[in-house]
């Protein structure tokens, strides 16, 4: 097994007006839930698009169980679930087909698509909508089926941009069931929030990001995880603007 | 199954589910059949107006008739309605949201914007005969003789140009693609499609991919046929840049 599900080293994308991403260090270990908390416009979202080849760094690299991104040979994607912004929900096709297809977007054969996507309705909690086109859907349940989309095949490393968004609080906690099993079976998980809901507070770690950088860590054990946060972003911000 | 193959697979799928697809050949199929039989009626009633309009063409009569009437109306109309579909087969993975779940895949991005191609051209191949047949049908409704070998010749000209005007509407995905705006990929068809038209209006160009094949349908033999091949450069190229655009794509904007 691989030290580092994911690993960047001095990762830096600068966007015209300063915001971005400016050189962070992050490993997320196999078995690892990272969460990764910050303001709106802290840059998590760069920084998830950066860990997927959504986006080319200026500078530094991203490392993909030990292999650069730019190195890495298309089968091992096929070991990578992501949500990042919009689901793989297309409105035409009811959520058994998006699941389908998801599942062959990601490797898996013909034969075991329908039965991954059906599995992957049950563990989501969208058996009732199994036959609804996407277009029907509520936002929540469109994000059931874009977790679905991301996790059904079982990837070894999960990067989530803020997961819960939408969800009602049994889709969250279906949600941290999922993640933890995950987790337990060895991938390495980052998700995003830009408040430390539930999928946080399950987190091994949690990162706190202000203005493109990694400003610190907080201890998920930590009674009132709220005002640390806060406490951390501010002095940061006093910090920055003090220079 | 290879990457492209999947592709291909996925996009079949997205397509037959689609309401764009079947709204698009439905409106190209009965505009082509209703214009066609309109005009014609038209000119068979002597009509001065629409005589005019029909050039040469107002010459001719029995199958040569019919084929030249609709290959005008397809030669126009059947380019903006495949400038429209690869617009959309390729924008609408921005205008859905969906475009950030096709990165992280081990299925290449360049993979899926060839076997959005590949469905593209298999839909124009299936309107190319469908068209066939249903000029035929209306043809033989309209009393033309079953067993005229000119007429057979004259409709083999029908999906001969189904293609070549499906192959020049490819350059609509790649602005769509490079647009990232299913708009903008429509306006590049009309931008297009009113520079092959008023060139061909002109007689300028046979040689020029994107105005020989509407030349062809208003006078086949003012075009030599390398000229018709000439067409292929069209997809060839475009289609190749657009595999290029999605490989290289970034979600920076």
């Amino acid at each position: 097994m691989p030290e580092s599900r994911v690993e960047l080293h001095g990762v830096r994308r600068e966007f015209r007006g300063g915001a971005g991403v400016h050189g962070v260090d992050l490993a997320i270990a196999p078995g690892e839930i990272h969460a990764l908390v910050g303001l709106n416009g802290a840059g998590k979202t760069t920084l998830m698009r950066l860990m997927l080849g959504m986006l080319r760094p200026d500078a530094g690299e991203v490392r993909i169980d030990g292999v650069r991104i730019d190195d890495l040979a298309p089968a091992a994607w096929a070991k990578v679930g992501q949500l990042v912004e919009s689901a793989l929900a297309y409105g035409e096709l009811d959520v058994r087909d998006n699941l389908r297809l998801a599942a062959r977007l990601h490797g898996v054969a013909r034969a075991e698509a329908s039965a991954m996507a059906d599995a992957s309705i049950e563990e989501l909690d969208l058996v009732r909508y199994a036959r609804v086109r996407a277009r029907r859907l509520s936002l929540g349940n469109r994000q059931r089926v874009g977790l679905a989309a991301g996790l059904q095949h079982d990837p070894t490393l999960i990067v989530l941009d803020e997961p819960t968004n939408a969800l009602d609080p049994a889709g969250v906690i279906v949600l941290r069931e999922a993640v933890v099993r995950r987790a337990r079976a060895g991938a390495g998980v980052l998700v995003s929030s830009h408040h430390l809901d539930e999928v946080a507070r399950v987190a091994d770690r949690i990162s706190v990001m202000n203005d493109g950088r990694l400003i610190g860590t907080l201890d998920p054990g930590t009674i009132d995880l709220e005002r640390a946060f806060f406490s951390l972003v501010r002095t940061d911000d006093e910090a920055r603007n003090a220079a | 199954m290879s990457a492209i193959g999947i592709a291909v697979a996925v996009e079949t799928r997205k397509a037959v589910a689609s309401r764009v697809v079947p709204w698009t050949t439905g409106i190209l199929a009965g505009g082509l059949a209703a214009l066609t039989s309109g005009l014609l009626a038209a000119a068979s009633a002597g009509d001065e107006r629409v005589l005019a309009r029909l050039g040469p063409l107002a010459e001719a009569d029995g199958w040569a008739l019919l084929v030249g009437t609709a290959a005008q109306i397809l030669a126009a109309g059947g380019f903006g309605a495949c400038g429209i579909l690869i617009a959309w087969l390729y924008g609408r993975e921005f205008a859905d949201g969906t475009v950030a779940a096709l990165f992280a895949l081990p299925v290449r991005r360049s993979s899926i914007a060839l076997g959005k191609l590949v469905v593209y051209l298999a839909w124009a191949a299936i309107m190319a005969i469908a068209l066939t047949l249903m000029l035929a049908l209306l043809g033989l409704a309209a009393g033309l003789p079953a067993t005229d070998p000119d007429g057979a010749v004259q409709l083999l000209r029908i999906p001969l140009l189904t293609m070549l005007t499906a192959l020049l509407a490819v350059p609509a995905g790649w602005i769509a693609s490079l647009a990232r705006s299913l708009l903008a990929g429509i306006a590049a068809t009309i931008v297009l499609l009113v520079v092959a038209q008023v060139s061909a209006v002109l007689g300028v160009g046979s040689w020029v991919p994107l105005v020989a094949p509407a030349l062809w349908a208003i006078d086949p033999e003012s075009v030599p046929w390398p000229a018709l091949v000439g067409v292929l450069i069209v997809p060839v190229v475009f289609g190749g840049a657009t595999a290029i655009t999605w490989a290289r794509m970034q979600l920076d904007r």
